[in-house]
């Protein structure tokens, strides 16, 4: 499973000080983890540059077709600014970066800011209401499932999240979309309404969908690190010193164990960016997940560069926030 | 993943550890898993075997009235064209299987060198090169990125290999290098050094196997995710071209007609389903049996 993945970023230390490194202030850490997510993101965009310029053959001619002359080939290509020396484009477009440009498309001469500026917000707002869906379900889930104790519920636990992690999203989000949208006729079946209380009626059974694909890997993840700190020394003293209530669950049990969840749930926000794709392709939400298979459908180089840049620095910016969150939750993740 | 203090581990268990008979039972569970999984990996791939060898019908030409729903004749019915979808959904398992096992074998063995490589190299401008360009393949979500190339590459099921192939490695990449860097500090690499080992003789009997097993072991849990991407871009129009009898293709073709007939969606999404859960009830049963190993 993708919950594999983080455990690069969250190293367990050893807490008994033997051979560990000096212990992080979390300031420094913050401000290291950041200058790395910088670097990586600064990679991002000379990827997104790169992808861009491998095309086999030449991209002016191949948005032009077969039967263009070689002057508007010319032409497109001083537009795109591919007629300069592959360094200086490089160049042009991080300095263009830095200003907020991105290119203008090649299907609408719409600036690709103005693209961005239109479509991410839906997405924005699609990944907002997932992640708030799943941690309501995920967390009392994963908790009821370890602190009950039932000998034959985390074996159903398993088998069910098992079959979970291998359902197809858009399999799913066509189903549902059938069901709700034309026998129930309770969802839109298209559309979207941009103010905000509103959208959330073109937004839920979208969430729905995400949020079947999303809740088996977390509350898998979760499940497995209550389970370890259950078995830790400090839950046992916490029940003989009496401690009880709220403050038994959520000092003793959930908060030592959310770090890893914390740390997988912006991973998965990074997964789930991606497959939006599919799901804004299915709900017909005017999103920029559908907007980036139009604009590869078009070769739309300009606006796939874009987006790309987009959806990676969103990605960076997700795990340096979770990475972030997970060590205020856990002094004991070392950010690196 | 787990933050359980290393140091106070093992005397812990001497009073945490379950009593015996719940230690057997867990490990017959994940035996258990991994029997069914196995089960249903082969039953899939004998039927992928045998329908299309045993089937009156060809896979790809129209051997009926449109829309006949399932029947004697017709198990599964018939799609939009009139194709036998029981035929079809069967004869997309090779494909489907391939593909996958495809995009998940080459980014496994190059990720598997890439990270040994980063793990044993003294250059140092090498390692943070390539370290950063893993961790920058890793920033994009696998789809966008495999979109992106299929963008240039053009649609089909070898773009999709192909973007997988550079996209994906960077993933067992990054396993495999900290998987290699604490294999490094074993005692059995020490003890194979100072019993005058060559390099090659370490590297190849003792850190190879101990990393590959690792990332062989993700690489079963990735053939989900990556069944999934490969039907999912044939979904999106990316992979597999209609004709072709490929999952993905299939329910995006019969998605418009949903509302008159069910059955060329469901069942090639419920043989998808079936590939997924099988793939997943190995790696369980495995990342269950190891874990009861190291407990």
């Amino acid at each position: 499973m993708a919950t594999d993945a983080p455990s690069a970023v969250t190293t367990p230390v050893s807490a008994d000080g033997q051979g560990g490194p000096r212990p992080q202030r979390t300031w420094e850490k913050v401000v290291r983890r950041s200058g790395r997510a910088l670097i990586v993101a600064f990679m991002v965009m000379c990827l997104a540059f790169l992808l861009i310029r491998l095309t086999p053959g030449d991209p002016a001619s191949a948005i032009l077709g077969e039967s263009a002359t070689p002057e508007s080939v010319a032409l497109l290509k001083a537009q795109l600014g591919l007629d300069v020396d592959p360094l200086t484009q490089l160049r042009n477009y991080v300095v263009g970066i830095t200003q907020g440009d991105l290119g203008t498309s090649t299907l609408t001469s719409m600036p690709v800011t103005e693209v961005v500026k239109t479509f991410l917000p839906v997405t924005l707002w699609l990944i907002l209401v997932t992640v708030l869906m799943t941690i309501i379900i995920s967390i009392p889930l994963a908790l009821a499932i370890a602190v009950v104790r039932i000998p034959s519920l985390p074996y159903i636990f398993r088998t069910v999240t098992a079959i979970g992690l291998a359902l197809p999203g858009f399999l799913v989000a066509l189903l549902l979309l059938y069901q709700f949208g034309y026998v129930w006729a309770i969802a839109p079946i298209f559309g979207y309404d941009y103010n905000f209380p509103a959208n959330l009626a073109y937004l839920w059974l979208p969430s729905v969908v995400n949020c079947i694909v999303l809740v088996p890997v977390l509350s898998r993840v979760l499940y497995s690190s209550l389970v370890d700190t259950l078995d830790e020394e400090f839950v046992e003293t916490g029940i003989i010193r009496g401690v009880s209530g709220i403050r038994y669950f959520w000092f003793y049990v959930l908060r030592p164990s959310l770090a890893p969840t914390v740390v997988l749930l912006s991973y998965m926000m990074g997964v789930m960016v991606g497959s939006t794709v599919i799901i804004e392709f299915i709900f017909a939400l005017p999103g920029i997940g559908r907007e980036l298979v139009n604009a590869v459908l078009y070769r739309d180089y300009p606006v796939v560069q874009g987006i790309i840049l987009v959806f990676g620095v969103l990605v960076v910016f997700l795990s340096l926030l979770g990475d972030i969150i997970a060590s205020l939750l856990d002094p004991r993740v070392k950010l690196t | 993943m787990t933050l359980v203090n290393a140091g106070t581990a093992d005397w812990f268990d001497l009073e945490g550890a379950p009593p015996p008979r719940m230690q057997a039972k867990r490990r017959k569970d994940g035996t258990l898993g991994l029997i069914v999984g196995i089960g249903m990996l082969i039953a899939l791939l004998i039927m992928g075997l045998l329908v299309p060898m045993l089937s009156p019908y060809p896979a790809d030409t129209s051997v009926g009235e449109p829309f006949l729903p399932p029947s004697g004749t017709f198990w599964f019915g018939t799609d939009g064209l009139g194709r036998d979808v029981f035929t079809r959904t069967f004869t997309a398992v090779y494909l489907d299987l391939g593909v996958a096992l495809l995009g998940v074998l080459i980014p496994l063995t190059l990720g598997t060198i890439i990270g040994i490589g980063l793990a044993v190299t003294k250059s140092r401008a090498v390692n943070g090169i390539i370290s950063t360009l893993i961790d920058a393949i890793n920033a994009f979500p696998l789809l966008v990125l495999a979109i992106a190339l299929i963008a240039l590459l053009g649609p089909g099921l070898q773009s999709v290999i192909f973007a997988l192939a550079l996209t994906n490695w960077a993933r067992y990449a990054r396993l495999a290098r900290t998987r290699a860097v604490v294999v490094n500090q074993q005692g059995y690499i020490e003890a194979a050094k100072t019993l005058g080992y060559s390099k090659s003789r370490t590297l190849f009997k003792h850190l190879v196997p101990n990393v590959s097993s690792e990332t062989t072991a993700y690489g079963l849990s990735d053939m989900i995710l990556v069944i999934l991407l490969i039907s999912g871009l044939s979904f999106l129009g990316l992979g597999a071209q209609p004709p072709t009898a490929e999952w993905g293709a299939m329910i995006s073709e019969g998605r418009s007609q949903l509302q008159i007939a069910w059955w060329p969606v469901m069942f090639p999404g419920a043989l998808l389903l079936w590939a997924g859960v099988a793939f997943s009830f190995i790696a369980e049963g495995i990342s269950q049996r190891e874990r009861d190993v190291k407990s």
